[in-house]
């Protein structure tokens, strides 16, 4: 069939088909889009599983990521280290559940993640803050934007906590329907 | 042996990659689309292709059913010998179109020999029929769906503080598009341009041209006119002024056609001979008018605002693609061919046309000229409202239209498949006694009598349907009512926790001694447990 170099073995295709939303061919074009953000240091084998993890700053230079504020954030959320240095693996992960075909409750688990900067399984006060200062780029005021959080506050804490569990967080994105078909990243 | 499995795999692998090809093609599209200007413009570009869908579909079932055997059993259309086709047959579809089978004038009433005794009548009626049931259910079926995956609860909670968390498209690419975000100004066009129609035509033939041309006007102008009070209108959402805005425009372009057709069914059923290839005619040309009209609109709406709001007038900006207009110019376009089907079978052909080279014309004029609309919201709810839209009025009244004249008016006498008969629908009681008389089918016969001509049935069903539905009105109201319920009860567990997380820290700081040397961390859900039961026990005590 040619001289073709082999990325994965056979196993290892079996193994990403189970576990992400990709099939064969679009996990070898993701291993070429991952290996074009640094050739030098990813190699074209990967068939003994070399731990090579590219930082972030030059992940965050992806087409698909490089306007989406919150990309930093997601970066984070899919890295083993919380720093987001991204293996091949969590790099897959990442679009994988950022596609089309991830159910909702995937999503959901994973919006939490990346809105919950402090990393305390709790949205809070500080949180939502940040969330809308980034989304909205300077555009408001700060008062303005202490106003919008403590109003998002409001609708959403249903136990009265002044933060936002999961279950709140879940029911909230229950009610916007919207949000599945715009937490998606097409690679 | 060997040479055929190669050709089968070559075959199997060059599938897969045309198929491939496809799906890459219609993702880049959506790709392209989505990404520079969201999903709400993306959903326009994919209504439109679902309703290709249904044209294609139309086509390829009336082609199949209706054209072909009449084309196999009269190959030449019998065109007077004063009548020669020029040109402008195209426009108006009047001359030789007349007499070809793109009308149903053309179509014979009789029984087809050959390899099948093909009877034509109940061919052409048949085949009518079951595609609106067909396009009815296709459109019922995605209206459940796309509610049910959309179905948000109403609620007065969900308010606009929190969409704003949900808003982001994460799919948006283009820096420009999320630059402009943030950009909220319009461009109203008001001008028109009149297209002038040249000295080849004779009056008549420019006459016929008028009526369409006139609602294609009205359908351009008036809206602008809606759009212009409701910039002086005040109302309690934003919301509510989008609806009304698009209530509106529904109800103009519903009273036009409700005019038009009545006109047609009153005034030309009864005064022309062959009135159905008459009507078939009329739709053909408002068909092609709109089409212009459309292409005209995409031009100066478009193109000339791109050019005045960059360089004549800055303070404008680049146009807005404007969905929800959009999408309403492309159901009328699909009402008429779905009026139209009745009297001119092949007038899918010409839908086919219309939308493939607007879905171009459109996506390209999209890129060059506009930006991504200011309010990124609800592009979820607006596949339901589209199709909700495309059924309710659109749809339904198309189907009351062909319902009513197949049911109530006379056939005309010298054309047409159902000529001689009293009404179309007595095509198939002519064929029920013809079933009788030849010992035909009795399954055929029985359910005729006793289902569709007895009124009991219907009664029956009408009352079962009535049950069902308060049935299932009941369990919602219940349902919606154990959610105000539980959502009370989240409340109240979130009061008694912090009440009794109180209740812990005042015993723990009253006896400090209780803490064991090596920390061990209790679980909060027990020592709740042993509060309550202590609670619990000093209200029984005191009840003593």
């Amino acid at each position: 069939m040619g001289n073709k170099q082999t990325t994965f073995t056979d196993e290892q295709l079996e193994a990403f088909q189970d576990c992400t939303f990709f099939t064969r061919k679009e996990i070898q074009r993701l291993h070429g889009r991952y290996r074009e953000l640094a050739p030098h240091l990813v190699p074209l084998d990967y068939t003994n599983n070399p731990d090579i993890r590219i930082p972030l700053a030059l992940i965050v230079t992806m087409p698909e990521l490089k306007e989406n504020p919150f990309r930093d954030r997601i970066v984070e959320t899919f890295s083993e280290d919380g720093q987001g240095n991204l293996s091949f693996n969590d790099f897959v992960d990442m679009f994988s559940v950022l596609c089309e075909a991830s159910p909702r409750e995937l999503k959901t688990i994973y919006a939490f993640k990346i809105y919950d900067y402090n990393r305390d399984n709790f949205i809070c006060k500080e949180d939502l803050q940040q969330t809308v200062v980034k989304l909205t780029k300077g555009e408001l005021t700060a008062e303005e934007v202490t106003l919008v959080c403590e109003k998002a506050m409001e609708e959403a804490d249903l136990d009265g906590d002044q933060k936002l569990a999961f279950a709140d967080f879940e029911n909230m994105i229950s009610k916007a329907p919207d949000f599945l078909s715009n937490f998606h990243i097409r690679i | 042996m060997s040479i055929n499995k190669n050709t089968i795999l070559c075959y199997r692998s060059y599938c897969l990659n045309v198929s491939q090809s496809f799906r890459r093609c219609g993702s880049n599209l959506r790709s392209e689309i989505g990404g520079k200007f969201g999903t709400s413009v993306q959903s326009y570009f994919v209504f439109l292709k679902w309703l290709l869908m249904f044209n294609v579909f139309s086509f390829l079932v009336n082609f199949g059913f209706i054209t072909i055997p009449q084309l196999v059993y009269d190959f030449s259309p019998n065109v007077p010998n004063t009548t020669s086709f020029r040109g402008l047959e195209i426009l108006t579809g009047a001359g030789y179109f007349n007499y070809t089978v793109m009308y149903y004038g053309s179509y014979s009433n009789e029984t087809l020999e050959g390899a099948v005794d093909y009877k034509m009548q109940l061919g052409y009626f048949f085949t009518i029929a079951v595609y609106m049931v067909l396009c009815g259910i296709a459109l019922i079926f995605s209206m459940a769906s796309s509610f049910k995956a959309n179905y948000v609860l109403a609620d007065t909670t969900s308010g606009g503080a929190w969409q704003l968390l949900c808003s982001w498209d994460f799919s948006m690419t283009n820096e420009r598009a999320v630059r402009q975000r943030k950009n909220n100004l319009r461009v109203h066009f008001t001008q028109i341009n009149k297209t002038h129609l040249n000295g080849l035509f004779s009056l008549h033939e420019a006459e016929t041209l008028l009526v369409p041309f006139m609602v294609s006007l009205m359908n351009m102008v008036v809206p602008l006119f809606f759009s212009l009070f409701n910039k002086f209108e005040h109302y309690s959402s934003q919301r509510r002024q989008i609806y009304v805005l698009v209530a509106r425009n529904v109800l103009l372009r519903m009273c036009i056609l409700g005019v038009l057709c009545y006109y047609w069914m009153n005034v030309v059923a009864t005064e022309y001979s062959c009135w159905e290839s008459v009507v078939g005619q009329a739709l053909y040309r408002l068909v092609f008018v709109d089409f212009i009209f459309l292409l005209l609109g995409s031009f100066f709406g478009e193109f000339l605002s791109n050019v005045v709001g960059t360089r004549l007038l800055p303070r404008l900006g680049i146009p807005e693609f404007d969905v929800a207009r959009n999408v309403l110019e492309i159901i009328y376009a699909q009402t008429l061919a779905w009026i139209g089907i009745y009297f001119s079978p092949l007038l899918p052909a010409i839908q086919i046309l219309k939308f493939f080279i607007l879905f171009y014309i459109k996506k390209v004029s999209l890129m060059q000229n506009c930006q991504p609309p200011r309010r990124t919201g609800r592009a979820a709810q607006m596949k339901t409202i589209f199709t909700a839209l495309l059924f309710f009025p659109f749809f339904l009244g198309a189907l009351a239209i062909v319902g009513y004249t197949a049911w109530s008016l006379t056939p005309s006498k010298h054309c047409g498949p159902f000529r001689g008969l009293d009404s179309t629908f007595s095509v198939v009681e002519v064929w029920m006694v013809q079933l009788n008389s030849t010992g035909g089918s009795e399954v055929v016969i029985f359910v005729y009598q006793n289902v569709i001509r007895s009124e009991i049935f219907y009664f029956l069903i009408t009352i079962i349907i009535l049950v069902i539905v308060y049935i299932f009105w009941q369990v919602s109201q219940g349902r919606k009512q154990l959610i105000v319920l539980l959502r009370q009860q989240i409340v109240n567990e979130g009061k008694d926790k912090s009440f009794l997380l109180e209740k812990l820290q005042n015993l723990q700081k009253s006896q400090p001694n209780i803490r064991s040397k090596n920390h061990k961390k209790v679980g909060i859900p027990s020592l709740l447990a042993m509060l309550a039961r202590q609670q619990a026990q000093n209200e029984y005590d005191d009840g003593y």
